[in-house]
């Protein structure tokens, strides 16, 4: 039960920060490598704002979240508005893991390596869930990607520009001819895909000790689970978020926490293997 | 129908990088009727049509419609003019309602009030539409998603309607109707400029006909004259135009 608990309270945070990574592939065919460094990059903003100006972590999310939305936008539009063609999506795994390199570097340069890890009184104080210590963090961490995810989804199924990035995912030359500005919706897509891991990226921090290295871990997690819950599926994100966490920590508790971040992998083939599109995507189109 | 040109191509050259697919094609639509363009696979029909809506810019020529030229504009300048264009494939967007798809159509218009309206008028005119409104768009027929494809273009209440193929994969009797929604939407006032493999039947519906071939506009005029003409069955029975030219000289 408490590997459960656990799964569906960190496995969400994993689904918003996912979310975003598969947002901008089903609107834009961009793989974003660098979705790590900016969860890390979010995180050293929280850090920062906590540290420097003793802003709350929650609180500082006002500046944190529109913060990484620019960057977000000012990156699409720099580099990533500029890939067309046959070759796009492959070259933008290349485009953004210069990127990633780039603010790795500078996380580096300005934080050095040393790990940090955010503190609050709700990351130290601890409550008492199926038999299992949580600090409060785990429960406010998933209350506000619980919310993030809502709002992400009202706006995607209640919105008017909700429905221009749904019909963007399925077939960007038909949302032309409807006149969806599927540029700007693109754009638009990337600042939310990079906003949530702002929000993310300060649970994580404060859930975690991490560097500007730690990106790599996360980016493997992040593809993982976008490719487990299949290319472009919002719902799969979610799914594949809480099963990635809940069977490392199942594994963990029954077996042995050795085997507990592979057998996510194995599933992974498993899967695949049966389901080449993953668990919610279609073979032929992605969808909403 | 008018038999003042409505849209006017003159010297249009497109293609996609790797060579014209138009060549210099020269010819005017009338306003109020239906121009059937006809020809054999990869003769540029299609190429031509993306260049009305903007999915394609002609490297040189102009498109006129309405007095503006068309070359250049972004697909949504032109749809804000009144063309909108239902392409060959099937572009409903599959897994969002057949409501959602159609109240798309009018993703341009702003007032809520207005697209309602609208959707009503639409649902009268394509009971299938109300029918199965709440249903997702990717279960319907291939018949079906066509009649939902027209109803979604009529929503921005176009002055010109481009269709791509729109018989393709339809069995017989949803040709049929298919065919009619097309002289229906004619007869409610709609410019339709259409491309069409099935070519005798379109042609047959049509005022006015371009014969397309390797991006050459080689025969145009009534829908009957075209149709009549000795060189289209050659042409529709795997010759070519000048082939059938040769041989009607000898």
């Amino acid at each position: 039960m408490g590997a459960l608990t656990d799964g569906v309270l960190t496995g969400s945070v994993y689904a918003l920060m996912a979310t975003g990574l598969t947002l901008v592939f089903g609107v834009m065919d961009i793989i974003n490598v660098a979705q790590g460094i900016f969860v890390i990059l979010g995180a050293y903003l929280s850090y920062t704002l906590q540290v420097h100006f003793g802003i709350d972590l929650f609180l500082g999310l006002l500046i944190t979240i529109p913060t990484m939305f620019l960057v977000g936008i000012v990156i699409e539009r720099a580099f990533l508005a500029r890939l067309k063609g046959p070759e796009k999506t492959a070259m933008s795994i290349l485009v953004t893991y210069a990127i990633s390199l780039v603010i790795e570097g500078l996380l580096n340069e300005i934080f050095s390596v040393n790990n940090v890890q955010l503190s609050a009184s709700y990351v130290n104080e601890s409550f008492k869930l199926f038999g299992i210590y949580l600090p409060y963090i785990y429960l406010d961490g998933f209350l506000l990607a619980i919310g993030l995810l809502g709002a992400l989804y009202f706006m995607l199924y209640r919105t008017r520009f909700g429905a221009s990035i749904r019909a963007s995912l399925a077939d960007q030359s038909a949302a032309a001819l409807v006149g969806i500005d599927v540029k700007k919706v693109s754009t638009i897509c990337f600042g939310i895909g990079i906003a949530v891991t702002a929000a993310g990226g300060m649970i994580f921090g404060a859930t975690n000790s991490f560097n500007a290295s730690t990106s790599y871990d996360l980016i493997s997690r992040l593809l993982t689970i976008i490719v487990l819950g299949g290319m472009g599926s919002l719902a799969g994100a979610l799914v594949a978020g809480i099963l990635m966490v809940t069977l490392e920590d199942l594994v963990g508790v029954l077996w042995s926490p050795v085997w507990s971040t592979m057998s996510f992998f194995v599933v992974l083939i498993i899967v695949l293997s049966l389901r080449p599109q993953g668990l919610f995507g279609k073979q032929s189109a992605r969808v909403a | 129908m008018t038999n003042s040109p409505y849209v006017s191509f003159s010297g249009v050259f497109a293609g996609y990088g790797g060579g014209d697919v138009l060549k210099d094609v020269t010819f005017n639509v009338p306003q109020g009727g239906i121009t059937t363009i006809v020809g054999p696979n990869g003769s540029g029909k299609s190429t031509l049509l993306k260049t009305v809506s903007g999915l394609v810019r002609p490297r040189a020529g102009e498109i006129v419609f309405k007095g503006q030229n068309l070359v250049g504009k972004s697909a949504r300048d032109i749809l804000r003019l009144g063309v909108v264009q239902v392409p060959q494939n099937h572009s409903l967007f599959r897994e969002m309602s057949v409501e959602e798809n159609v109240e798309l159509g009018a993703f341009l218009v702003r007032d809520r009030n207005v697209i309602a309206k609208r959707l009503s008028v639409i649902k009268e005119m394509f009971p299938i539409v109300a029918e199965r409104s709440k249903d997702k768009a990717g279960s319907l027929s291939g018949g079906q998603q066509r009649l939902v494809e027209f109803a979604r273009c009529l929503m921005l209440e176009p002055d010109l309607v481009v269709l791509d193929e729109p018989s393709m994969g339809l069995d017989p009797k949803t040709l049929k109707s298919m065919f009619a929604t097309v002289k229906m939407m004619n007869e409610a006032g709609r410019t339709v400029l259409l491309v069409e493999q099935n070519a005798r039947q379109a042609l047959k519906l049509s005022d006015f006909g371009v014969v397309l071939e390797n991006g050459h506009v080689r025969l145009s005029g009534s829908g009957s004259e075209v149709l009549n003409h000795p060189e289209i069955g050659a042409l529709y029975l795997g010759g070519t135009i000048t082939k059938a030219s040769n041989e009607s000289e000898q």
